[in-house]
């Protein structure tokens, strides 16, 4: 014990990253990591219906106006997605300055948060002035420039809770920030539409009978879009030379190629594996995030305080440790309302117990080392003694293993999409191997290999990641590979 | 160790009372509540009001109007093997009969008083005649009931009509939904002849009338019904008052079948299923650990450690989809069945395989079953390879530097000794404890499993359960595997004792 | 070698070692740093009925050298790099598993540190003891449980018999070392290796354990080594005393003649820093300004010539030009039955001493 804080623990953590870095398993997935954060924060520009820029044109030729139908159709959140990383990531790769790349990955993800928070709080309170039918708020909202104060209040707000939030730096340091990022959230909340202004059909029908020029994205298919007269194509088939779609023979459409086939609805199964990168990364996060808080916390005051208070919470622990998590998972999921934040909720509040395991176990541990006993003998608050000096020494396990916990989060996930219990209206892989069964008997091979080989890559990278890290930090299995 | 045994028995009390209410909670809290399923079934029925009166019998069968803790004590209270109130009785086809509820109120009696209280008089006949009046009038009780409680429904819909008919300010005081609450409506006035109200009084007549109907049916049926048509259920201590009984989970009303008869032929298969399971992971990722712990380092420790991640990380549904699709499918190979525990024929095979005098092979009922379950066995046993071996490969690597197996080794204990009877022997109880890990997290996945191959165990019942939103299916399914799977661990429990002499029982 | 044996011992009639230790090395593993170096060339003996006490701060290859006569040095990591140790004129680092079996136990019994964790768990005291007995003497089960109990009753547990059917977290430190003991004698070995067997135990326990195993060593006539750093202890236990350093020798003598006049600045350091009660100090004497003083490797007289006890933090001036800088240190007789670890200068390695030897009187 050569002394305690920041210094050491960062050392600790540098020493396990290049453990980690050596081992190639863990270096491809973490690779394959990027790439499908990549496509979860693209994917509406890669595949989308909706053009890029649409010309309309007149009978002989002439330009008669231009639209930006794709970028009427992002949504708030689509571009904040894509600003911060955009942005953000080449500066925490590439950026020096006094902050070290930890302290500029800690901004970057506050400020996305934040700017994150108003989107969400304005388009809570835009919905709850519509549903109040209030008159007066319901003028408000019905201005032509759209809601904006509301949008400007939810701004405010979030920017001065975020100020309120005690993080190093000193105050002066971070308003201007904390400034940029509210403005960025209420630009995003007011300007950005999340509107279709096109009918896919007609622009398709349209474009054949050269009546408009469309620019489309990479893939121009939403995940949402499905034609009755293109189900269950096979892979890498060009539309012309689908029987019922022969009639586009000749014009854009009838050239495309549906890459990765059609589902049992018709519609692209490429695109709705990009769209569905989104629900995995964001499932396998938020999730396992609600669980290392939950399980952290109560798992911090079961160690800490002991006594009843560990005997109380620790039948809650054996309660959730004894029941078939999958099985109340899948009433939970059947029961609720199908959205991917209820999604994201209860697989959080199910899977906590290991992390209130870990920190229990080794607070329990910690209470009795010097550091914490020489803490407490100096008179700092129990409060203090939680958070400055054991919290960080406790959590280690616990983010160790989180890693395993995403990947099981998007199992399950893929699970319950499967089952049919996932969230309405979202791409998601489950759901798209759930159709390769289907009723009639016939088994669609793209449905299951494509999407099959997208989970199991995903969960494989995330669990060789956590062994990789396992590894290198727990001391007692690097004493046995010796 | 009976004491032991005791008080771990009785700690599963809680735990299981906290697993239902939790799941209690969630499905009656649930936007949509019970019998969502058939709302939307009812999209086929030509009469919305009929499925409005359905919705409005199931809520009153249910008593989903009280408190949801009241509903969950009284939920409790059939489940119980203690039981108060009156006893119960069992009828021939082994299906409980209760004593006629109380009949709920009539709405709006400010308004439109309800008819007088009064009394039926009526003599049970005796005998087989008693059993026969008995049947007759409680289907009559239900009958007149089921009218009496939709035609409430049907006053509160007028009476939303009118209130929409009225307009502001009293249209706000409707529920979103649209619907009418009575108690919010007291001080409205029901004066004049509009068309609307001329309906409302109709309603409130039509109720009047279904009420004296139910309350007469339901009075005869609880005198007959006192007059013990059949036995009495469990074990009275004081008659009708307190009893000792089995737990009832009642009805199911999506297969109109009582919840115990579903179980009792679905749980088995589910048991079954992990049965087999658990020895083939154990059989295979033990000595596999072993192996990788004695050589470790060495290749087969790295490429089994390998092996078993990779497969540690393909989903159960993944694994179900491609065996499906690829071995069981005729498109491809078609080796297995795609569905189910037994062949159609199944009940005119013999036990064993057999060959007749033709000289055609039968197959046999054995056998086709382990036909039917190769495939959902192994969707079900191969995630646990890696757990398990890796958990034994660190137990034995710990033991392996341990001070008593140096001990051993300095008496001169043979290698392969040392590894068997002191290492192994040791890691035996890790082992046992992962049991605890693993058992549930299998009861869910075979949940999956039973799906994808529809195989109709516990997995099957709880998914058409949650689709139809049949609360007591649900309940009583949870209930189930909870008790299943804290069982099992109390086994592991009990094994740990058995092997470790340092658990002290008391 | 022989012609130094038969000078020395043309006197009495020359008995053989039990066990002679010879320039052993031994190395680990370390992953990606250099090898650890546990042990770099130690020689010691063993007689019958001799205690041999191995003293020496801890880490400084003690137990590595025990371990190793038993072959119960892990390997790899670990690795002997030279030397051997003879036992009835076989070299016990080249024996075979086979061989090696029906040695540990049987003809070289060990006991440890750790009494607590030491004793399988899961197994009863009686079958930990029977195990061993049954391994190495061919007797019923019966016979061996007979034996066990006797073994039970030499090293003094009471009711030997019911005891036998316990399991070792009934028993206390103490009385789990005794079992240990009893373990390790029940096979009546002809040299016992104890490690530390006290260090984990408190005094009056302490006290009795050793006077055990003098008793019992009295009785069968075994040698034994007794591995401490309790100078105490060697004073009132051991025939002859070993003083190690980082892997090497740094003094061998008979135990009144250390303890009378220590040659080794190292063992002058050991004995400094132990408070006399009749001495009235300040403040304790640290080994480290013992060793640091220069003056204290002056005047050291060998049959070659002058000599420089070895230490390995010794300045790089005071250091005499050595014969082969890849091997400083050589053990070198500076008188009959003293040994002292030096600096092989060009005379030492000129006139090698005979290795470590001294015969019990
Ligand atoms: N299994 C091992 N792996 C690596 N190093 C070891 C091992 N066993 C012993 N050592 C090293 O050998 C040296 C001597 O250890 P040891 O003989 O146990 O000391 P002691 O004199 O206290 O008994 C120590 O420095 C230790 O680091
Ligand atoms: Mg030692």
């Amino acid at each position: 014990m050569r002394g305690i804080g920041a210094q050491e623990a960062k050392g600790f953590w540098a020493d396990a990253w290049d453990r980690v870095r050596r081992r190639p398993g863990a270096m491809l997935g973490m690779a394959w990591i990027a790439v499908m954060g990549f496509f979860a924060v693209f994917a509406p520009l890669m595949a989308n219906a909706h053009p890029i820029r649409l010309e309309r044109l007149g009978p002989d030729g002439q330009v008669l106006s231009v639209e930006w139908p794709l970028f009427a159709y992002l949504s708030p959140t689509d571009w904040l997605l894509m600003i911060a990383t955009a942005f953000g990531v080449p500066w925490v790769f590439l950026g020096s300055g006094r902050l070290g790349r930890a302290g500029r990955i800690g901004v970057l993800v506050g400020l996305s948060m934040q700017a994150g928070a108003t989107i969400v709080l304005a388009a809570l309170l835009v919905w709850a002035a519509e549903g109040a039918g209030i008159e007066s708020l319901e003028r408000l909202t019905r201005l032509d420039a759209g809601p904006w104060p509301l949008v400007l209040a939810s701004a405010v707000l979030v920017a001065v809770l975020a100020m309120a939030v005690p993080i190093a730096a000193p105050l002066v340091r971070r308003i201007g920030p904390i400034l940029g990022a509210a403005a960025l959230g209420f630009a995003l909340s007011w300007l950005a539409g999340g509107q279709s202004l096109v009918n896919h059909e007609q622009v398709i029908l349209d474009e054949a009978a050269g009546k408009v020029r469309a620019t489309w994205t990479l893939i121009p298919w939403s995940s949402q879009y499905t034609r009755s007269d293109m189900v269950g194509i096979p892979p890498g088939t060009r539309v012309a030379d689908w029987e019922k779609t022969a009639s586009f023979k000749g014009t854009p459409f009838g050239e495309r190629r549906v890459l990765l086939g059609t589902d049992a609805i018709g519609g692209d199964v490429l695109g709705q594996m990009l769209w569905a990168c989104r629900l995995s990364i964001s499932i396998g996060l938020v999730s396992t995030g609600i669980s290392v808080v939950l399980g952290v916390t109560i798992g911090a005051l079961m160690g800490f305080f002991g006594g009843w208070v560990d005997l109380l919470l620790y039948r809650v622990v054996e309660i959730f440790m004894s029941v078939p998590t999958l099985f109340v998972l899948i009433v939970a999921a059947g029961v609720l309302p199908r959205n991917t934040y209820v999604m994201m909720a209860i697989i959080g509040f199910f899977s906590w117990t290991g992390a209130a395991r870990f920190t229990r176990a080794e607070f329990l541990k910690l209470r009795k080392m010097d550091f914490v006993q020489a803490a407490q003998a100096a008179g700092l608050p129990v409060r203090a003694v939680l958070f400055r000096h054991m919290l960080p020494n406790g959590i280690t396990p616990v983010l160790v293993d989180a890693s395993f916990a995403i990947a099981a989060a998007i199992t399950i996930e893929a699970t319950l999409s499967f089952l049919g219990l996932g969230p309405d209206g979202q791409a998601s892989w489950g759901k798209l191997l759930s159709s390769a069964t289907a009723a009639t008997g016939t088994f669609v091979w793209w449905l299951a290999v494509f999407p099959g080989l997208a989970i199991f890559l995903s969960v494989l990278s995330y669990n060789m990641l956590g062994e990789a890290m396992r590894d290198a930090i727990d001391p007692k299995l690097r004493k046995a590979a010796h | 160790m009976a004491t032991y045994l005791l008080r771990r028995l009785l700690l599963m009390i809680p735990t299981v009372l906290g697993i239902t209410l939790m799941v209690f909670l969630l499905v009656a809290l649930a936007p949509g509540g019970i019998g969502a399923g058939l709302a939307v079934q009812g999209g086929q029925m030509s009469d919305t009001s009929k499925v409005a009166q359905m919705q409005a019998y199931l809520e009153d069968r249910y008593g989903l109007n009280d408190n949801v803790l009241v509903q969950y004590a009284r939920w409790l209270g059939r489940v119980s093997p203690l039981k108060f109130g009156t006893t119960p009785l069992v009828a021939p086809t082994g299906d409980l009969v209760r004593e006629p509820r109380d009949l709920p109120e009539p709405v709006m009696m400010w308004a439109f008083p309800a008819p007088a209280a009064f009394l039926v008089q009526y003599t049970p006949p005796s005998g087989e005649a008693l059993v026969e009046d008995f049947k007759r009038l409680q289907r009559d009780a239900e009958g007149t009931r089921r009218t009496y409680v939709g035609s409430v429904r049907g006053m509160k819909d007028a009476l939303a009509d009118h209130v929409r008919a009225l307009g502001a300010p009293w249209i706000s005081r409707l529920e979103p939904k649209g619907g009418a609450d009575p108690e919010r409506f007291r001080d409205l006035p029901l004066e004049g002849d509009a068309p609307t109200l001329i309906k409302l009084r109709a309603a409130a007549a039509t109720m009047h009338v279904a009420w004296s109907d139910a309350e007469a049916a339901r009075q005869r049926a609880t005198i007959a019904f006192l007059a013990r048509p059949y036995p009495a259920a469990g074990f009275e201590i004081v008659p009708n008052a307190f009893s000792l009984g089995a737990p009832d989970f009642g009805v199911a009303f999506s297969r109109n079948r009582p919840v115990w008869d579903l179980i009792a032929t679905a749980l088995p298969v589910t048991i079954l299923i992990n049965f087999i399971a658990f020895p083939i992971i154990y059989l295979v990722a033990v000595p596999t650990g072993v192996l990788a712990s004695v050589r470790r380092g060495g290749a087969f420790d790295v490429i089994s450690g390998l092996m078993f991640l990779l497969l540690y990380s393909v989903p159960v549904v993944l694994t179900g989809v491609f065996a499906i699709g690829f071995l069981a499918n005729n498109q491809y190979l078609g080796w297995f069945p795609v569905s189910g525990l037994h062949d159609s024929a199944a009940a005119t095979m013999t036990f064993m395989p057999y060959t007749d005098v033709a000289g055609t092979w039968h197959r046999g009922w054995l056998l086709d079953m382990v036909w039917h379950l190769a495939l959902p066995v192994l969707c079900l046993v191969y995630a646990g390879f890696a757990v398990l071996s890796k958990q034994t490969r660190a137990a034995m690597l710990e033991n392996f530097s341990s001070d008593y197996v140096r001990t051993a080794r300095a008496k001169g204990v043979p290698s392969r000794d040392v590894i068997i009877s002191h290492v192994l022997r040791n890691s035996l109880l890790p082992l046992i404890t992962m049991f605890v890990g693993i058992f549930p997290a299998m009861l869910g996945g075979s949940v999956v499993v039973e799906r994808i191959f529809t195989i109709p165990g516990m997995g099957s019942l709880v998914i058409e359960a949650i689709n139809l939103r049949d609360r007591e299916l649900i309940l009583a399914n949870t209930f189930m595997i909870s008790s299943v799977s804290l069982l099992a661990l109390l086994l592991a429990d009990i094994l740990y004792a058995l092997c470790d002499p340092r658990v002290a029982y008391d | 070698m022989a012609a130094h044996d038969t000078i020395v011992t043309t006197a009495s009639k020359p008995i053989e070692p039990l066990m002679s230790v010879e320039d052993l090395a031994v190395s680990f593993d370390n992953g990606s740093g250099p090898r650890i170096q546990a042990v770099a060339g130690v020689s010691m003996s063993v007689y019958p009925r001799q205690t041999l006490a191995v003293v020496g701060e801890s880490g400084c290859g003690k137990s590595v050298t025990a371990m190793s006569s038993m072959q119960l040095i892990p390997r790899p990591p670990g690795r002997f790099d030279a030397g051997r140790i003879m036992f009835e004129c076989r070299n016990l680092l080249e024996l075979p598993e086979r061989e090696m079996l029906k040695v540990r136990g049987g003809k070289i019994a060990m006991i440890f540190q750790e009494p607590m964790t030491s004793l399988n768990p899961v197994y009863t005291i009686g079958d930990q003891i029977m195990e061993a007995v049954l391994l190495h003497q061919a007797v019923s089960p019966d016979e061996a449980a007979r034996i066990a109990i006797k073994a039970m009753a030499d090293v003094g547990i009471r009711d030997p018999e019911s005891r036998m059917r316990a399991y070792p977290h009934q028993f206390s430190g103490g009385m789990r070392q005794r079992v240990m003991i009893a373990m390790a004698l029940a096979c009546r070995p002809d040299l016992l290796l104890a490690d530390e067997p006290t260090t984990a135990l408190d005094v009056t326990i302490q006290k009795q354990i050793l006077e055990l195993l003098r008793g019992l060593q009295h009785s069968t006539g075994m040698g034994m080594m007794l591995i401490t750093h309790n100078l105490g202890v060697v004073a009132e236990n051991a025939d002859v005393v070993c003083c190690m350093y980082a892997g090497r020798v740094v003094e061998y003598a008979p135990v009144t003649e250390l303890f009378d006049r220590p040659l080794h600045p190292y063992t002058r350091g050991l004995f400094r820093c132990i408070p006399g009660l009749s001495e009235l100090r300040n403040r304790l004497v640290t080994v480290e300004e013992v060793v640091a003083d220069p003056r204290e490797y002056q005047g050291l007289r060998s049959e070659a010539g002058p000599v420089v006890p070895w230490w390995p933090f010794m300045d790089q001036s005071q250091r005499p030009a050595l014969d082969d800088p890849s091997k400083p240190y050589a053990l070198v007789e500076v008188s009959p039955n003293r040994w002292v670890g030096c600096w092989r200068t060009p005379e030492v390695a000129r006139n090698p001493s005979r290795p470590p030897r001294i015969a019990p009187a």
